[in-house]
């Protein structure tokens, strides 16, 4: 592809939303990894994309907006596997029994309403060149939403993160933060999976954030690693797909992955 | 209220399942008191401490610190603002947390940072928790402990705290601990440690029966 093609491609307009979409999702979901991993819980995204499906199917059947029924509905899930986390166990079973359920209940609830299944597949499976003006001014609410929380609640999650306990014993209202990650996690997946897809939302929260696990020192120092590569993974990842003409999840993914990757080595050496 | 804080422990009953591993404990610690917690594994010890701390749930009786059983997530909160606890080696965190980070989440911050250049770990506040090694890891617990009684805790829970280190650092951190004029409660294989104390209580199989002096 020569520089006229690919600047001729930059003047579309779902390109440019696109990077733009890229880099909000690049610049604050992967602060959203972060927290996965530091509390373990990375099934979380699969439980979520189901309960997703089930909260479109529902917007369907009730003539809702889905995305908003589909968000509304991680949050409100988010928020119950909150008082669940303080068991030894973890959430791994519960978020198991969540993704049966709920992809369970979404099939059944399009069989009763008669609504084509594949609408809603559509809809969940979203794709960053089909992403509207309203898709990204959600993606900006969501992103402005996980960075004032980040920043409001920077020493508390650094020492939630580390041991629960510890954070329990220094008066930190431990259950109360959880519940208010476990929102903002689930509605950020939500938003990510209707929003640029299933494949890509590894790409923007779970990717970076392993990353960034290998290098940072702390959780602020892993925080800035998971941005700078969100931001420039996923943004040359999608110049690779305007390049090579390929379909961007995929690409986006192997970018990202690769720089993950890279991470791992540079840990062992 | 007075900065020591009293400790009441009445008919304590703690379960893993169906066993019982604090089984009907009674203690009475004054204001001040130093107190050890003797006995092999598995006794009770640590299960005993998390109790009072909130971190092990109560089957039966009742524990009270400043004469309060907390009862509310309020309660416990407040009680655990009026506790410094040192927590065992092995039970903490991987996730990446910085020295000065842990100090700067004890009740005065600054007396946390005096305390771990005492205890020879104040050059390391930008290493991360985990590239420490035990005996330095549990220093940098003892000064944010101390820092939050300089912050208004008067307990002192402190789960086998010369458990990692040589004979030098246990003597050091033992004298640090009895200077306390705080109420402690610690839990010890360590007899320089038990020595310092003024009651020592040995547990065996979730009972707790008081060693004579």
């Amino acid at each position: 592809m020569n520089i006229d093609t690919l600047s001729g491609l930059l003047q579309l307009i779902p390109v440019q939303r696109a990077i733009i979409a890229l880099a909000i999702a690049g610049g604050a979901f992967p602060i959203v990894g972060v927290w996965i991993i530091g509390l373990n819980i990375v099934p979380v995204r699969f439980a979520m994309m189901h309960v997703a499906l089930l909260g479109i199917a529902l917007g369907m059947l009730l003539q809702y907006e889905p995305t908003v029924v589909g968000l509304v509905l991680c949050g409100i899930t988010g928020v119950a596997l909150a008082p669940l986390a303080k068991r030894p166990a973890g959430l791994s079973g519960p978020m198991g029994l969540v993704m049966t359920m709920a992809i369970a209940a979404a099939l059944l609830v399009l069989s009763l309403s008669g609504v084509n299944a594949n609408g809603a597949f559509e809809l969940l499976w979203g794709s960053i060149l089909a992403t509207r003006t309203l898709d990204v001014v959600i993606l900006a609410a969501v992103a402005t939403i996980i960075i004032i929380v980040y920043i409001w609640k920077k020493r508390d999650l650094a020492l939630l993160l580390y041991d629960r306990e510890v954070a329990l014993c220094s008066g930190i209202a431990v259950e109360q933060l959880t519940m208010l990650l476990m929102f903002v996690v689930a509605v950020a997946i939500g938003a990510a999976v209707h929003l640029t897809g299933a494949l890509l939302v590894d790409s923007v929260t779970i990717l970076p954030a392993i990353a960034a696990r290998n290098l940072g020192r702390s959780l602020q120092h892993m925080v800035w690693w998971a941005v700078g590569i969100g931001i420039i993974g996923n943004l040359l990842g999608f110049g690779l797909t305007l390049a090579l003409n390929q379909p961007p999840g995929p690409l986006l993914v192997i970018t990202v992955g690769l720089i993950t990757l890279a991470t791992f080595l540079r840990k062992r050496s | 209220m007075t900065h020591a804080a009293p400790l009441t422990i009445s008919n304590l009953v703690c379960r893993f399942g169906t066993t019982r591993v604090v089984d009907e404990v009674s203690i009475e610690i004054a204001p001040g008191e130093h107190v050890a917690i003797i006995g092999s594994n598995g006794s009770g010890k640590t299960t005993l401490l998390r109790a009072i701390l909130g971190l092990h749930p109560i089957y039966a009786g009742q524990i009270t610190v400043d004469h309060v059983h907390a009862q509310r997530a309020i309660d416990w909160r407040q009680r655990q603002q009026r506790i410094a606890w040192m927590p065992q080696r092995q039970a903490t965190g991987q996730f990446p947390l910085l020295v000065h980070e842990l100090l700067a989440s004890s009740r005065n911050p600054a007396v946390a940072q005096h305390f771990a250049t005492q205890l020879e770990v104040g050059t390391f506040n930008q290493r991360p928790l985990h590239a420490l090694s035990g005996g330095q890891l549990q220093r940098v617990f003892l000064a944010r402990a101390l820092g939050s009684i300089a912050g208004g805790a008067g307990l002192l829970l402190a789960d086998e705290p010369t458990a990692a280190l040589d004979f030098g650092g246990q003597a050091a951190v033992a004298s640090v601990i009895a200077a306390q004029q705080v109420t402690v409660l610690v839990v010890t294989h360590d007899r320089t440690m038990a020595s310092h104390c003024t009651r020592v209580i040995e547990m065996a199989n979730g009972r707790a029966r008081e060693v004579p002096s």
